[in-house]
């Protein structure tokens, strides 16, 4: 127990903090984080140190879509971009081909060194108490959350509550016949809770994720595997990374045959996804190996990948085949796959079952809408992903602060961040299977790149607390730049062999008169930055600061389009609705949109639009009632 | 890259057709814009040089024709959206009236979604909660005559449309998506190629559609009216007694129908086209016959059939003709109604002279409900029917973007101009979250790891 905790307990004086915050997964360190660092004496209350930021699934961070959550949660200020940075083992950005809206970064991170590196900078934060101990009551007086109370007996007053359970509640985890009442990799789990988040109005969920068996490194034939490189030279996570990547690590390709196949299609009947023993919901994304040989049955192979967990470690990842089957078939499926004839299995795979809440009781500010002052963020709101689950935590740590300053919360919309999505679509719909963040849910994917992550939210973090000087100001001198490269670009390039060659060598034609760089850019076949490196222009220019400009400069048209779309329903967006309304009360509402509404309350207009079960007419009536309070 | 992607609405604010005038109601940033390039007062003066608030006299000029109108300029925010408005008042009539408001549409503004000039003016803060009550009852009267729409035979085939291509964008639209969000499976991604013909392919449905409508067929061809009765009972005097001053509007109309059809007349602005048959009895004479098929198939393809008889005796034929009317909208008349004595009109029968013009009022009344009928529901399957035609033109022009841009541009741009069709068409289908091409994703492709 912590010194300063027996300290005061010794004291006889009751415990008490601002804010406290249950778990320290990727969620629960940046809420502490966020609400240490705006100034509030913050507890984070986790069952094992060892567990906190613990990958416990594949290790890497980012990927598509997932990237962008990253990207912006080191726009607001969090950790985990500057974390996965200093751990990276393989760097490399997706999608290079297919256009800026959908480029994202994945890393593969050390996991050990991952979880060190938050750990040091919790134990370092200044306002922030460990407290390793179990939460089992959530206490409220006058609807206002007051209390946490542990299984070792502590009574901690506070005003502030963010739970972030991720897998942990009520878990089980299933390996063929052999089911624990166990966390994660063996980690203890959580009770008790659950019966507190129900008392209090939530409604509890079941659902289920898995894992991949690990691998023996020296025990596997690399020869038979594709070697897969890392990226050099590309943008990292955080803005304030300034080392280039490290790529130290490589990943291997491979894929499972028509043996593995036949393996598990003989032994079904023991498959708990199949045998009946597994009740919670799976995330379709991310299926295990034997729901991918049943579903889709005419494939004979699946693609597997090798992943490094650890520089210091000698597992090995198996991506592509999570897996609850009995430990005797995972032995038959991994020793099915070329080059695994003799590999090792160091830890099974397993699938594992957790409570979590309908996120349609929570606002998009992710506070409870049973009682005030308590936020829910990551797995427990039924999203999976290290990602979402940080993102969120960092919304519900910056909105916790705000709630304690009592200052209006914080709402992302769609149209500013990927976290936005994730949030609006998780109060507006709910969701029925863990749900992942991808770039086919935002709408205004143009405008939300990772490379922009700075210019859409950082002025936010710093309007929060959360930026610091060093950051606020190179961001400032980034959006200053980025203005001087736009009026540059209106410049004239004059004719020049040098210039035609170039145009020539990229399939374009030659432009005798010269051209503005604007043009130059904007011409199909010219790839910006590669263009402006051959011909030597906008020198002194950072690369970062170039590719911004300069992509806003060649997508001026359907950057265009989009903020058009948004200002269409900007105009919704500012019209607020009242969440303690009765929609049952407003003539002309049909019953259905009526009930949905007040399951929902949305916060604005827009918001109920995008609800499912209320029409256009709907929204109509709704206007006509809405009182405008100004 | 140009879109037509405006903010300034417009729709027709009179019920559609009945009545001696239809004003016609324009709303946003552009509207004086446009109006300047449709509307010139004898004296050459345009819209933005007219005073607010003032009625002007002029001539409304669209391609296919020119019309004498009214046009009054209201300046935001003095005006009932608080945005700039400008109104035309012209004679009423549905071809006209939609003209106008094609016009409009092609010139830049947007079909106004229902109720959206009260949504509008409530936004810009020009209507107290109390007014926008008493407005809500009509919004709702209107979206239930929208609901009833669809339903309706005219809206069925662009509907479908609507349906089938979204269908099938979604279709598109997931492979698109699927190499995103998963570039690194065993899948087959789409190649732009593929995509392009694809995307030709439903483009070309879309303009065939649009083209044939049986909407714009109405509208742009009138009702057909079969009149069907054994010969002297009277069908020519009738005939030329419905067609009366009109003739001089006669438009024959291309196609093989053109040796039938007598003529055409409108009643309040929608136009009626008669056709004459020779009779449906059995014949054995060839040349008899043709006519006869031929009888039975204008029957068949009439909007309303006029069966004209001359007593109230059934001949063995005219029993063959009822057989055809139980399918078919119809009106039984018995004509001659100067030589009779004592009759008296019931629902089911009504009695007319060609002769002296007895009843002919009632019979043109009862044609023109029966045409308006479940088409009519005070404006609103008029509008919605537009609206499908506007959601089918703007979802078609974002294809065809689309099909210019991807050779030139990365795939996620192209994503852009289809998602632009996807939500016009959601308008009518009602399908506009990214949540159906998420699940067209999963059951699709084996993914994830």
């Amino acid at each position: 127990m912590d010194k300063n905790i027996k300290k005061q307990l010794n004291n006889n004086s009751p415990l008490c903090f601002d804010a406290v915050v249950i778990g320290a997964g990727h969620a629960g360190c940046e809420s502490a984080l966020a609400l240490a660092r705006t100034g509030h004496k913050t507890a984070i209350i986790t069952l094992d140190k060892n567990g906190v930021a613990f990958l416990a699934c594949n290790p890497s961070i980012g990927g598509t879509a997932k990237g962008h959550l990253v990207c912006e949660v080191d726009a607001l200020g969090g950790q985990m971009g500057i974390n996965a940075d200093k751990t990276t083992l393989q760097l490399r950005m997706l999608n290079m081909g297919k256009g800026p809206a959908v480029h994202s970064l994945r890393a593969q991170v050390d996991k050990h060194a991952y979880h060190d590196n938050m750990l040091e900078t919790l134990l370092n934060q200044e306002n922030l108490t460990f407290i390793e101990d179990e939460a089992t009551d959530i206490e409220k007086q006058d609807n206002k959350v007051c209390a946490v109370k542990t299984r070792n007996g502590l009574n901690i007053k506070t005003n502030a509550v963010v739970v972030t359970t991720g897998v942990y509640l009520n878990s089980r985890t299933i390996i063929g016949e052999e089911i624990k009442d166990s966390g994660p990799s063996g980690f203890k789990n959580a009770k008790g809770l659950t019966e507190s988040l129900e008392k209090i109005g939530y409604t509890i969920r079941r659902f289920k994720t898995g894992t991949p068996p690990r691998l023996e490194k020296h025990s596997i034939d690399y020869k038979q595997f594709e070697v897969q490189k890392g990226d050099n030279n590309i943008q990292t996570f955080s803005f304030l990374t300034k080392k280039a990547n490290r790529n130290t690590h490589v990943c291997y390709l491979g894929y499972t045959t028509l043996k593995t196949k036949q393996i598990i299609l003989d032994n079904l009947a023991r498959a708990p996804m199949y045998s009946g023993v597994i009740v919670g919901t799976g995330p379709r994304y991310c299926p295990s190996i034997e729901t991918k040989i049943v579903r889709f049955s005419d494939k004979d192979t699946h693609q597997i990948f090798l992943e490094p967990e650890s520089a210091r470690s000698d597992e090995i990842y198996l991506q592509g085949m999570s897996t609850s089957m009995p430990k005797d078939i995972q032995d038959q499926m991994v020793a099915s796959v070329n080059g695994l004839e003799n590999a090792e299995i160091v830890r099974y795979g397993y699938a594992i079952e957790y409570d979590c809440i309908d996120p349609l009781g929570i606002f998009p500010t992710l506070e409870s809408k049973f009682v005030k002052g308590l936020f829910t963020a990551g797995q427990i709101n039924g999203t999976s992903g290290y990602e979402e689950a940080a993102a969120q935590g960092l919304l519900a740590g910056i909105n916790a602060h705000l709630y304690l300053s009592g200052q209006k919360q914080l709402i992302l919309t769609r149209d500013s961040s990927y976290l936005g999505v994730l949030v609006d679509d998780l109060t507006m719909k709910g969701t029925i299977e863990p749900y992942r963040m991808m770039t086919s849910r935002a709408e205004y994917r143009l405008l939300l790149r990772q490379d922009n992550a700075d210019a859409r939210l950082t002025q936010i973090g710093r309007d929060v607390g959360l930026v610091s000087d060093e950051r606020y100001s190179a961001f400032v001198k980034k959006m200053a730049n980025i203005e001087k490269i736009k009026q540059k670009c209106k410049m004239m390039i004059k004719p020049s062999e040098v210039l035609d060659k170039y145009l020539i060598s990229v399939g374009e034609t030659p432009a005798p008169n010269g051209l503005t760089i604007e043009n130059l850019v904007k011409r199909s076949k010219v790839e910006p930055y590669s263009a402006v490196k051959s011909l030597g222009l906008l020198k002194g220019f950072k690369k970062q600061e170039l590719i911004s400009a300069l992509t806003e400069i060649k997508y001026q048209g359907y950057i265009a389009m989009e903020r058009q779309l948004i200002e269409r329903e900007k105009k919704l967006e500012e019209k607020r609705l009242d969440a303690d309304m009765d929609y049952t009360l407003i003539k002309g509402l049909r019953k259905e949109a009526a009930e949905k509404l007040n399951q929902i309350k949305p916060l604005t207009i827009a918001e109920a639009g995008r609800i499912s079960g209320v029409n256009p007419a709907d929204i109509t009536v709704l206007l006509m009632s809405f009182n405008n309070k100004k | 890259m140009m879109k037509n992607n405006t903010n300034t609405i417009v729709a027709i604010s009179t019920p559609l057709s009945s009545g001696a005038i239809s004003i016609v109601r324009m709303s946003g940033a552009n509207a004086v814009e446009i109006a300047d390039k449709v509307f010139k007062t004898k004296s050459g003066k345009i819209p933005s040089e007219f005073q607010a608030r003032m009625m002007m006299l002029g001539t409304f000029s669209a391609s296919e024709f020119s019309e004498q109108a009214m046009c009054v300029v209201f300046k935001a925010p003095n005006s009932y959206t608080g945005e700039d408005v400008v109104e035309f008042q012209c004679h009423g009539g549905v071809q006209i009236t939609k003209g106008i408001l094609a016009t409009l549409i092609k010139n830049g503004a947007r079909l106004a979604t229902p109720g959206e000039f009260t949504k509008q003016a409530f936004i810009n803060g020009k209507m107290a909660l109390s007014d926008a009550e008493g407005m809500m009852d009509m919004i709702n009267a209107q979206s239930d005559a929208e609901i009833r729409a669809g339903y309706n035979l005219l809206s069925g085939n662009l509907s479908k449309c609507a349906f089938d291509a979204q269908n099938e964008l979604v279709d598109i639209l997931s492979e698109l998506e699927v190499s995103f969000d998963y570039p690194e499976e065993t899948i087959e991604y789409i190649t732009k190629n593929n995509a392009k013909e694809r995307l030709k392919k439903l483009h070309q449905k879309i303009e065939d559609v649009l083209k044939t409508s049986s909407a714009g067929q109405m509208i742009k061809n009138g009702v057909n009216v079969a009149i069907v009765g054994k010969p002297n009972v009277g069908k020519s005097s009738l005939l030329n007694r419905l067609l009366g001053d009109e003739k001089a509007i006669v438009t024959p109309i291309a196609g093989t129908t053109r040796d039938i059809i007598e003529g055409s007349f409108s009643i309040n602005g929608l136009r009626f086209n008669l056709y004459d048959t020779a009779g449906i009895h059995e014949t054995d004479d060839q040349i008899e016959k043709i006519g006869v098929d031929k009888a039975k198939n204008i029957i068949k393809s009439a909007d309303i059939i006029l069966f004209v008889k001359d007593t109230k005796e059934e001949s063995d034929e005219d029993k063959k003709v009822k057989n055809l009317l139980e399918t078919h909208k119809h009106i039984k008349l018995i004509n001659k109604a100067d030589k009779l004595k004592n009759y008296k009109n019931n629902g089911d029968i009504l009695y007319v002279s060609a002769i002296n013009g007895t009843g002919i009022e009632s019979l043109t009344q009862k044609l023109y409900d029966m045409a308006c009928e479940d088409k009519q529901m005070e404006g609103g399957l008029t509008i919605a029917n537009q609206r499908h035609i506007d959601a089918l033109t703007r979802a078609c022009s974002s294809i065809h973007d689309a099909i210019d841009n991807i050779d030139n541009f990365t795939l996620d741009l192209i994503t852009i101009d289809l998602n632009m069709a996807y939500s016009a068409l959601g308008e009518i289908t009602g399908n506009t979250t990214s949540e159906e091409i998420i699940d067209a994703i999963f059951s699709k492709f084996c993914l994830g790891k």
